[in-house]
């Protein structure tokens, strides 16, 4: 029996690390390729600078390629690490963890290349303004990573925790829950916090002079648009950590495997609509800097709003925890 | 593939108590310090109107960092939180560069090393925070917009400490595991300097830059 | 373990719940997020009608969100009725 738990195990870790990489690629590919679409027209507008937007945006590029990097180590550590098998909780952790790598990956991975792409454009309208708009790009789509960061924080866990004493049933649903909930909210925020960005690099090109004002006003939107991932990670936290008595039927199991399927795909649209919001302020105060306080302040209303129905989804993710 | 496994115990001392290491962590944490000592008092020791190459590189480098942390925090606070950015990025860079050496690791390879950094700018960006703020109007920010919202703006801020240690952490892991990899598919012939150069000095530099404007961008949201 | 009939419509209830209240955010999330964005571009071309543009974005957001609405009240149907 306990060889059985292993093969059980590497079968699970083997899948696992298939999925991370594979879903962990699409993202990468898809903002790397925006990115280089953007820089090619970029060089047409201007040949002159051909040698600047490359380099903008190779290192676009490189920033972009970081979620996948992470779905490659845990991909890594699946196949080649001695995962303890005490339990057939393991099973489905391990597998868990490669989904939500291989999920959170995508939404970092496409939201880093809108500022890439627009710091390219915009390097060509405004030349001067190329170092600024270096470094803008390089903060906004660092900060649009973290949603995969988090996912990567959760696959961790769940690949190094001990599971041994908790009840095969229901945990086993917890586990697949929290890699879902982590992963899938991860998306939409990933997404959102690049199309800020990218409204930002666009404003800055426009109007150099309203640097200061449009990052500030990006990072505020970016952390707000984070706040899908955050309750994603919180559910995925309550899923790993609480203990649950153990059942005889399948119910609590899927209940608990569903409250993370809600939060996650419940976070999609919220953190992308939260983008776009946040994205309309950015560029409209680059362009019309004296109303900023009006705009920050319809921005935050619009965002809180947009917000609501991934509170909704985190409302049934936890009745279905708690109370069900 | 011996030295994949070997990763692998690299990695699981992060839930563990393994020294070994903790041990090389701190061996390269210090040569990179002495590095970074030599290339300041080589660079400062003859100091002239007409520099040396060490000296112009010594400041073309200061320069530009100051430049950059002016821009995000202004004239005042500038001369205060400069050096400190100097010295963050000088420390980066050399840790994500020397593992292009054979035989040496980067430190940042080792979760603690940039969680620890990210504590110490996180600690940093709340004292400037209180000490500019008031403490009332620094408390008072965690309530907005909304009262409720209380324990959400603490987890975010917490959040921060954890994306921009895992962001180094995770990118310099990744690419010393795909040199690895590579190296061991083409049994080391031709591909893997280029390798070494794109993820170690490339992305390293990247990175490093990354974290010390990130921690720049933390302390000015902090101070208005 | 034994499954029978009644737990398995319960576990798909469940299921179902879950579901609908997450492809029900999407919608709506997305939606609130362009009639804000839209909002801002008027708000940044004609600052003085920030008020009313404010209450028309208030109550288009208002409008879009109810079928994220409908997706809760069914999800809480499934929970506690079903």
């Amino acid at each position: 029996m306990e060889q059985d738990i292993q093969t059980w195990v590497k079968l699970a870790a083997y899948s696992g690390a298939g999925l991370s990489i594979g879903l962990g690629a699409i993202g990468a590919a898809i903002g790397e390729g925006y990115t280089a679409a953007q820089a090619n027209s970029a060089v047409s507008r201007n040949p002159a600078l051909a040698g600047d937007v490359f380099k903008s945006m190779l290192v676009g590029q490189a920033i972009a390629e970081s979620a996948s990097i992470f779905s490659l180590v845990v991909a890594m550590i699946l196949l080649f690490s001695n995962i303890p098998a005490t339990s057939f909780i393991t099973v489905a952790a391990v597998f868990a963890a490669g989904l939500s790598m291989g999920f959170g990956a995508i939404g970092s991975g496409v939201g880093a290349g809108f500022p890439a792409g627009a710091a390219c454009i915009g390097m060509v309208r405004q030349p001067a303004m190329s170092a600024k708009l270096t470094t803008n790009m390089l903060i906004g789509s660092a900060v649009c990573q973290t949603p995969s960061i988090f996912a990567l924080v959760i696959s961790f866990i769940l690949i190094f925790s001990d599971f041994g004493s908790h009840p095969l049933w229901p945990t086993w649903g917890a586990m697949l829950g929290a890699g879902l909930a982590a992963g899938l909210s991860a998306i939409g925020s990933g997404i959102g916090g690049g199309v800020v960005a990218g409204a930002s690099s666009e404003g800055i090109a426009r109007q150099p002079t309203s640097v200061s004002s449009v990052t500030n006003i990006m990072l505020l939107g970016q952390a707000i648009a984070q706040t899908p991932a955050i309750l994603g990670l919180l559910v995925a936290f309550i899923l790993i950590f609480k203990e649950f008595g153990a059942t005889d039927t399948i119910a609590p199991a899927i209940a608990l495997l569903s409250s993370g399927l809600c939060m996650g795909i419940g976070g999609i649209g919220p953190g992308i609509g939260e983008g776009i919001a946040s994205s309309g302020g950015v560029k409209w105060i680059a362009r019309n800097e004296k109303e900023i306080g009006t705009l920050t302040r319809t921005m935050l209303v619009g965002m809180a709003v947009a917000e609501s129905t991934a509170i909704y989804s985190m409302v049934i993710s936890l009745v279905l925890i708690f109370v069900v | 593939m011996e030295e994949l496994g070997k990763i692998h115990q690299l990695i699981i001392p992060l839930f563990g108590h393994n020294m070994v290491f903790n041990l090389d962590a701190i061996v390269f944490t210090w040569t990179v310090m002495l590095l970074i000592l030599l290339f300041g008092v080589l660079s400062a020791r003859k100091r002239g109107m007409i520099p040396g190459s060490l000296q112009v590189l010594g400041e073309l480098f200061v320069s530009k960092l100051y430049d950059l942390t002016e821009d995000a925090l202004g004239r005042e606070m500038a001369k205060k939180y400069a050096p400190l950015v100097c010295a963050l990025f000088m420390f980066l860079v050399l840790c994500n560069w020397i593992g292009i050496i054979p035989h040496m690791e980067e430190p940042t390879k080792d979760l603690n090393t940039p969680l620890s950094l990210g504590v110490m700018g996180f600690f940093i960006a709340h004292f400037v925070g209180i000490k500019t703020k008031g403490f009332k109007a620094y408390i008072s920010e965690y309530f907005e917009p909304f009262f409720i919202m209380m324990p959400l703006n603490l987890i975010g801020e917490v959040a921060k400490i954890v994306s921009i240690s895992f962001r180094l952490f995770g990118n310099i892991m990744g690419g010393s595991i795909i040199i690895l990899v590579v190296s061991y598919l083409t049994y080391s012939i031709l591909l893997p300097p280029f390798l070494n150069a794109f993820f170690g000095l490339f992305v390293g530099a990247i990175q490093a830059f990354v974290f010390t404007m990130l921690t720049v961008v933390y302390i000015s949201v902090q101070a208005k | 373990m034994a499954i029978e009939g009644a737990d398995l419509v319960k576990a798909a209830a469940f299921l179902g719940a879950g579901i609908s209240m997450g492809l029900g955010a999407i919608g709506p999330g997305v939606g609130e997020g362009m009639a804000a964005a839209k909002a801002c571009e008027a708000i940044g071309r004609n600052p003085k009608e920030a008020g009313l543009l404010t209450r028309t974005m208030l109550v288009g957001q208002a409008v879009s969100e109810s079928t994220g609405i409908y997706s809760l009240v069914v999800s809480l149907l499934l929970l506690f009725v079903v």
